[in-house]
């Protein structure tokens, strides 16, 4: 099939053939965010799933032992029979068993009572609270990802391959990506293909906009252009690098995640990915509603954690689950729930501690709204992840949270470094010395981002000769080529915090 | 009041900022007539006019849920061509800012029957009363349904539409308590929808002392929105919706409370304030042009009234208008569409560059033809100089684009439109005149600039 042909069936291409523009020949790169290390993060991921409309956190995770449950919820209430126990007071929903298995196999952590002081029950100020990471009174218009991707990846550095720093599944963009200093930090698109068919023929420009609020607005549109162009072919090309292992469901949730452990495995660096799913605003009838919104969820999330593994993504990726709000103990009038507080979230990976943390929720000491007070701040559940997922030091972490938030026991640390030394080998450079050009071998045992750095004696750097994510393995790459000086070289693997080096002579 | 000052200049720049920014696309021939007139006679009088009520689709009496499906789609045809054939009167692109004010979605409110009412509600009061509107609004069946007012009785209170009301219709957070809320969701008992209509059952509603706001009575649903409507911040709130529409995304509180004043003055009825808003300085200062960015549907109907297209492809329209996020009857929640800069991303805007690439070519981008097709030549020739390259340029661009382009950019479009040739050289009547103008409208309609009015 020609191209041409194969984009037609494609239904993306115009009739015509598209047309190109090119403004006074400039790369389209002029007006690309920056670019960035991915090594920073050392190839740790975060998935983000956001339930919107605010799950009802005491029909997920279920204190069955509880008469005031019961008591408080006669039409809507899980019977004890029902629940999936994990201990003698506490059982999940039916409807997820394949989350039950993810925590008897210690990869899920339920983390019990998670909201903020002073809660407010509107669906969008409280989105915009946990988007942003702010206290309840206080507007702020990025949000935390957003913020944590400018701290941590600060200046641009020109050796590193374009890809984006946060990628969202769907059609719009949230303001958990954007930061207030650089704009929009992150990309969204339905699916690859398409995203790269759409982009076919553009290119950027480069006239400066003026001063003025239309010029505001035109400087973002050709942000927009310009990010939209550089990273469709990349995206695609990872999305084409594997094929998934698991059948998802067939739902929202199921295709977006699907493609998020593609792009993961395929090689793409992005460190975060934001999937969403509808529907949790159930103020009435909800049993069945609430039993196939979790069913949806569990299913796609657990096909999501076996796909990884077989992928060989598993030890990078840690996923976690939020809503802005729970709902209210006592059901209502109409056999639903209206909006409430606190309520459970799910961290799962295969780096997780597992187990709950937390106590059950106490249905005696309520607020005046008959809602459930919080136990653990959710800015406690992000801090945890900045640090012990993605690498990030205290102080930075404070910025970026706008606040001190202690960690939670959620991440097993240990493991979760992926290029701890027993990981990588190096070996001696062969010809040694050599005269011009010497081949060196390294091998890598599970999946890494690592680089290989050479310098001279005073530990400048001479060259990068190869960095990016690699799949296990065994690599040789060639230095000289006569373009160095004679004398002593030393070449070293980087993969995170871990180094090991060797020594080369050139003798001419 | 500095900013409700009157404009003096009633000249094509005004012209052209007060039509982007109310008719959903315009041409030579609207920006002739309107300078024709003075600003008092087209505003109030054209723009603000009322116009005969249309006759709906004939399956709109019945509450039987067949072809659902094929309803909302021919409803929402039904509504395009409205737009597309809307004259001067902006009352279309106020339905579409009270659907997405007070709003419902089809999905939950099931049948496209009562999303027609809803719409005709919304056609009804589009320049009328705010707090009547909003009264209707609450006893509509679809709104009912939507935000569970249908399952709100006595004793088994449901807090959803009450909520929604204060928070997203009428005050905003931070101007009423919970407790408020509770005490309206029992004023507002009592409403069952049975089919297309709604109707009140008096044994569901709580007929005891209710407070809210500090006033205390049995009240109904009426003295509800009456109440809400007293409190200080109501006018500015739709003010401030008003501004956003109109103006710019990010509101100035100063200019929105000299609206909410006009608006308070006239208990709530909105032709003074648009008509003040239109005339002012303020929305015709130059920091305001070209500052707002195209809702899909605003941008799939204004290229089809730029380029005079009566009968366009309603399908198509449809479809890439859902493709860019905005789906007729079914917002995303019940705050509506974000709008501003939540309508560009990496998906829509080359999504939007498609779109109007297969307008130019007369081809959908899976082949087939599009229902119409648009001769390009005879169009450059309902210009006044179709044959000097140049004057065609800036005055298409004037139809086209209403950020002010720069000297570089329109000198990259006459480059586009000779294609090579010298200035002298362009004529209508040149074989080559036709790809020439299709390359020059599919790189005009790409500029970023073009998703700005």
């Amino acid at each position: 099939m020609d191209r041409r042909k194969f984009l037609r069936q494609l239904g993306l291409l115009t009739g015509a053939g598209t047309v190109s523009l090119t403004l006074g020949n400039v790369p389209v790169r002029a007006f690309a965010k920056p670019l960035f290390n991915a090594s920073a993060v050392n190839g740790k991921v975060l998935v983000l799933v956001q339930l919107s409309g605010g799950n009802d956190g005491l029909n997920t995770v279920v204190p069955f032992a509880d008469s005031n449950y019961h008591n408080a919820r006669p039409g809507i209430r899980i019977r004890e029979n029902d629940v999936l126990r994990i201990s003698n007071n506490l059982g999940l929903h039916p409807s997820l068993q394949p989350f039950k298995n993810l925590y008897d196999d210690g990869e899920l952590v339920i983390v019990q009572n998670v909201g903020y002081p002073n809660p407010d029950r509107s669906h969008f100020r409280s989105t915009d609270i946990w988007l942003s990471a702010s206290d309840s009174n206080e507007y702020i218009e990025d949000g935390w990802i957003g913020r944590f991707l400018a701290k941590a990846f600060p200046e641009p550095e020109n050796f590193n391959p374009n890809h984006p720093m946060a990628i969202q599944i769907g059609a719009s963009q949230s303001m958990l990506l954007q930061c207030t200093c650089q704009g929009q930090m992150g990309i969204s698109f339905e699916n690859p293909n398409q995203f790269y068919q759409l982009i076919n023929g553009s290119t950027a420009d480069n006239d400066p906009p003026p001063n003025t609020l239309a010029g505001e607005q035109l400087r973002y549109i050709k942000q927009i252009a310009a990010q939209s162009i550089q990273y469709a072919q990349i995206i695609k090309d990872a999305a084409d690098n594997v094929e998934n292992k698991v059948q998802y469901p067939n739902t929202s949730l199921g295709r977006q995640l699907a493609i998020v452990a593609e792009l993961i495995a395929g090689g793409l660096e992005t460190p975060v990915y934001l999937t969403s799913v509808g529907g949790f605003d159930t103020h009435s009838n909800q049993s069945n509603s609430h039993a196939n919104l979790l069913q949806n969820l569990s299913g796609s999330i657990s096909a999501f954690m076996e796909d990884l593994k077989l992928l060989g993504a598993a030890n990078r990726v840690v996923l976690m689950t939020f809503s802005e709000f729970g709902r209210r103990v006592e059901q209502n009038g109409s056999g639903g729930t209206d909006h409430g507080t606190a309520a459970p979230l799910f961290v799962i990976g295969k780096n997780v501690k597992g187990g709950v943390v937390g106590s059950n929720p106490n249905l005696e000491d309520l607020d005046n709204n008959g809602d459930l007070k919080y136990e653990f701040d959710f800015r406690q559940i992000y801090a945890t992840l900045l640090q012990d997922q993605l690498g990030m030091s205290a102080d930075k972490m404070n910025e970026v949270l706008l606040g001190n938030f202690e960690t939670l026991p959620i991440i097993d640390v240990k493991h979760a470094t992926s290029g701890g030394p027993v990981s990588f080998s190096l070996y001696q450079n062969y010809p040694n010395p050599f005269n011009p050009a010497t081949q060196i071998r390294y091998e890598l045992r599970i999946p890494q981002y690592i680089r290989l750095v050479v310098y001279d004696p005073t530990g400048a750097e001479v060259v990068t000769l190869d960095q990016g994510w690699k799949q296990a393995g065994s690599y040789t790459v060639t230095f000289g080529n006569g373009r160095y000086p004679s004398g002593v070289y030393y070449c070293r693997l980087i993969s995170g915090s871990y180094k090991q080096t060797i020594k080369m002579v050139l003798l001419k | 009041m500095t900013g409700l000052q009157k404009i003096s200049d009633w000249d094509e720049k005004a012209v052209i900022h007060i039509l982007s920014r109310t008719i959903l696309g315009y041409t030579q021939q609207d920006i002739d007539f309107a300078l024709s007139l003075t600003p008092d006679d087209f505003i109030d009088n054209y723009l603000l006019a009322d116009k005969p009520e249309p006759t709906p689709p004939f399956w709109v009496y019945d509450s039987s849920s067949d072809n659902a499906t094929e309803r909302t789609r021919e409803l929402t045809y039904w509504w395009y061509n409205l737009m597309i054939r809307q004259g001067y009167s902006f009352r279309e692109k106020m339905v579409l800012f009270w659907h997405n004010h007070f709003v419902s979605e089809i999905d939950k409110v099931g049948l496209p029957q009562r999303m027609y009412w809803q719409n005709k509600l919304f056609r009804d009061y589009a320049f009328g009363n705010v707090k009547e509107l909003t009264k209707k609004v609450t006893i509509d069946p679809a709104m009912l349904i939507y935000l569970d007012g249908d399952k709100n009785r006595r004793g088994a209170p449901n807090e959803n539409y009450a909520r929604e009301l204060m928070e997203l219709f009428t005050l905003g957070i931070g101007n009423y308590t919970e407790t408020d809320i509770q005490e309206a969701a029992r004023a507002l008992t009592g409403w069952r929808v049975d089919g297309v209509t709604s109707y009140f059952q008096e044994n569901r509603f709580d007929n005891g002392i209710k407070t809210i706001f500090g006033e205390s009575g049995n009240f109904g649903y009426e003295d509800v929105v009456d109440i809400i409507f007293r409190q200080p911040a109501c006018a500015p709130f739709i003010c401030r919706e008003l501004y956003k529409e109109f103006i710019y995304h990010v509101p100035d509180e100063n200019f929105v409370n000299q609206l909410a004043d006009i608006l308070r003055q006239n208990d709530y009825e909105l032709k003074p304030v648009l008509s003040a808003l239109l005339k002012s300085t303020y929305f015709h200062s130059e920091e305001i042009r070209g500052s707002k960015i195209k809702s899909p549907v605003e941008f799939v109907v204004q290229v089809m009234r730029q380029f005079n297209v009566n009968t366009p492809d309603y399908n198509f329209m449809r479809q890439t208008a859902e493709q860019l996020d905005q789906k007729l009857f079914d917002p995303p929640n019940v705050s509506g569409w974000d709008g501003d800069k939540r309508w560009i991303n990496t998906t829509t805007l080359p999504a939007r560059n498609v779109f109007t690439d297969s307008i130019v070519e007369g081809e959908k981008p899976n082949g087939s033809d599009l229902t119409f097709h648009i001769d390009l030549v005879e169009f450059a020739r309902t210009f006044p100089e179709p044959e000097n390259a140049a004057a065609l340029v800036n005055d298409i661009a004037k139809i086209f684009i209403q950020f002010p382009l720069s000297e570089k950019r329109i000198e990259y479009l006459l480059e586009t439109l000779l294609d090579g040739a010298e200035v002298y050289d362009w004529s209508t009547f040149d074989p080559q005149a036709e790809k020439r103008l299709k390359l020059f409208f599919k790189t005009l309609m790409r500029l970023s600039e073009y998703q700005l009015s």
